[in-house]
């Protein structure tokens, strides 16, 4: 009788197992990478019926979030605009009328284009969390937490892209921590606000109420540095902003 | 074992590239990794809806009843309720700025006229109106430099002034000439406190049109 297991198979459990470990590591390491929403989620940019161009609008222009998202301060639910509202700036004799890229906005607008249908612009959504999760805008917003915090810079976007994660963990990373994100009711919709463009005595004015404190509190922070956390950790106590952190807050 | 680790590392490698990196542009819906519960079949604002008819999932109010978060007319002639976010096309001189056939001067007695109000309207003039008549309302706003056809009205001008408080809310809510209607934008109640602070802001002269 040979040899049943010849010399080279003595390394042979030893180098199964290393291949194994080497393809279950790599597996992981891909799945860490790629199942998560930063991965998922991050730089969804569908094409859009009217190239709409956010830098343009908001940018160039400088019209605030709110000609447009007119509900975003009222509502869970931050509106789309109606076509109504382009055609205020595109109709006929106006701006670029004439221009192809807005031809789906004759087609729901000019009873006179002979494509017209009346229906809306079917615009396609990018944020969107999922129906277990509930989500309101107006609660944010009226809050002081600005747009920027959860769709990114828009008004320097071509293209409205998922900029942020919106995962959950993303949503309990600023209730955990909300000192860091809030500012002035004022300019929530001012995408590039800094700590620094604001006046420090009109700002203490504002958070004092009417006991005249301003004094005292500007004296306090006379030695820390004027930044978004400080501005608002005096914003989360002068407001009481508590947000939750309990499941049924969300999953409701 | 090398040819192992070199078709592994290939795999890597091709599968990395087919993917790309975190945050690449794309524009295929995004991959849900357990759709469980993820979309229901349930209305949603702005959603359409295959239920219905006419295909849309926001119904309108069923002949009376009130919608919730309004409150109920005073007495049946004033006709359709009011509400702080009422965009009504009711009756009254509060909600078309008309007596008659005639546009009113004056404010309606549903508002009161305070600080609260001017701020709002000043908020509200500034999103709303400064694109096309400007900061002040001289009618140099930013858009205006885009039209075809000048000009942009000049709100400071005489003739806007003279123009009584009912016929300025009733050109916000239709429209006029070329301006557009802003009656699905700007609910009844904002309205009239642009009005009011435009109205202030005719006082004032242009440069310290801020306060
Ligand atoms: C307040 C006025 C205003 C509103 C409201 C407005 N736009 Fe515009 N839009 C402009 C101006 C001004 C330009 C031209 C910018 C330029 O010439 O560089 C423009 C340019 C465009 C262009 C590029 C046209 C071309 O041929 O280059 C598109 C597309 C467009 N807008 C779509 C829209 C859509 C869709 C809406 C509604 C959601 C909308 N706009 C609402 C003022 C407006
Ligand atoms: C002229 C009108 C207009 C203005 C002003 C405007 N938007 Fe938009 N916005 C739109 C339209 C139309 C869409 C839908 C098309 C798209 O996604 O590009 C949209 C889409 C979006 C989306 C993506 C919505 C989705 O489907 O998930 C975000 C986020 C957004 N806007 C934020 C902003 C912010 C923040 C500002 C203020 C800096 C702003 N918008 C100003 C018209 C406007
Ligand atoms: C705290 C985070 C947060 C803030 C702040 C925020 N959003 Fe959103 N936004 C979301 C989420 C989450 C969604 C997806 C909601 C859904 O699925 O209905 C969304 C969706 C939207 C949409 C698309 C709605 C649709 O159904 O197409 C628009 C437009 C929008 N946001 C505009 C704004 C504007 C404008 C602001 C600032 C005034 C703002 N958002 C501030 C988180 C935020
Ligand atoms: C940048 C900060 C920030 C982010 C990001 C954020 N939130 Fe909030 N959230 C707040 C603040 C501030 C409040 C208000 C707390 C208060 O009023 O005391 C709040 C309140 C809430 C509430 C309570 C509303 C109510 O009716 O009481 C819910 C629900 C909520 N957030 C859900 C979410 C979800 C879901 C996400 C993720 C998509 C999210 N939030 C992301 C700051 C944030
Ligand atoms: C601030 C709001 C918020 C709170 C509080 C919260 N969640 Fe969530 N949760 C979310 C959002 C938003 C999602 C959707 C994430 C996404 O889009 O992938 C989610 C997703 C989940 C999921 C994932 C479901 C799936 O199929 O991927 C589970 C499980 C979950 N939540 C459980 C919990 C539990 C348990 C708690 C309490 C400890 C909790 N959540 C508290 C907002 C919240
Ligand atoms: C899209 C640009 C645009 C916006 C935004 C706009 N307007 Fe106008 N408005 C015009 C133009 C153009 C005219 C001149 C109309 C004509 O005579 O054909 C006008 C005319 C007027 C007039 C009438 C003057 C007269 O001679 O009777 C009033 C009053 C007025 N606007 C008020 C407002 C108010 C208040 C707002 C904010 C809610 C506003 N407009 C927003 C473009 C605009």
């Amino acid at each position: 009788m040979g040899n049943l297991f010849p010399r080279w198979t003595n390394l042979l459990p030893v180098k199964i197992l290393v291949c194994l470990g080497a393809l279950g590591t790599a597996v992981v390491a891909l799945a860490w990478y790629s199942w998560t929403p930063k991965f998922t989620r991050v730089g969804y940019m569908p094409q859009q019926p009217i190239p709409f161009d956010h830098s343009v609008h908001a940018g160039q222009l400088g019209l605030d979030c709110r000609y447009c998202h007119t509900f975003v301060e009222n509502s869970p639910h931050s509106n789309i605009p109606a076509a109504q509202v382009c055609w205020n700036c595109h109709g006929p004799g106006k701006v670029k009328s004439d221009s192809v890229k807005l031809e789906p906005l004759r087609q729901a607008m000019d009873t006179n284009s002979e494509n017209y249908t009346g229906k809306p612009i079917p615009w396609v959504q990018v944020h969107e969390t999922p129906d277990y999760a509930y989500f309101n805008h107006s609660v944010h917003v009226n809050r002081g937490v600005s747009c920027v915090e959860c769709h990114g810079r828009v008004d320097e976007m071509p293209v409205v892209y998922h900029a942020k994660t919106l995962s959950m963990s993303f949503c309990l990373d600023c209730h955990r921590n909300v000192d860091e994100h809030l500012r002035p009711l004022d300019e929530v919709t001012n995408l590039a606000w800094e700590a620094k463009d604001e006046d420090a005595n009109e700002f203490y004015a504002k958070i004092a109420g009417k006991g005249g404190k301003a004094e005292e509190l500007k004296e306090a922070d006379a030695d820390k540095t004027w930044d978004e956390k400080l501005l608002g950790a005096h914003l989360q106590k002068s407001w009481n902003v508590n947000p939750p952190t309990d499941c049924a807050a969300c999953h409701r | 074992m090398r040819w192992f680790f070199l078709v592994l590392a290939l795999a890597i490698v091709t599968f990395v590239v087919a993917l790309g990196p975190r945050g690449a542009k794309f524009s295929d819906p995004p991959f849900e990794l357990f759709p469980d519960m993820d979309r229901q079949y349930k209305f949603k604002s702005q959603k359409p809806s295959h239920f219905f008819e006419d295909g849309r999932a926001s119904r309108k109010p069923v002949d009376g009843t009130i919608p919730m978060g309004y409150s109920a007319p005073l007495n049946k002639e004033d006709g359709v309720p009011t509400s702080a976010l009422d965009f009504s096309y009711g009756e009254g001189y509060y909600n078309t700025g008309l007596f008659g056939d005639y546009f009113g001067s004056g404010y309606p007695e549903e508002l009161t006229l305070d600080q609260a109000l001017l701020e709002r309207g000043k908020q509200r003039f500034q999103i709303n109106c400064t694109p096309c008549h400007g900061e002040s309302g001289n009618g140099q706003g930013i858009v205006s430099k885009y039209w075809l056809i000048p000009p942009t009205a000049n709100l400071q001008s005489d003739l806007v002034k003279a123009l009584p408080e009912g016929q300025l809310f009733w050109t916000i809510t239709h429209g006029k000439g070329l301006m557009g209607p802003y009656k699905g934008t700007i609910n009844v109640q904002d309205r009239w406190a642009i009005v009011a602070y435009l109205r202030a802001l005719q006082k004032t002269s242009a440069t310290t049109a801020a306060n």
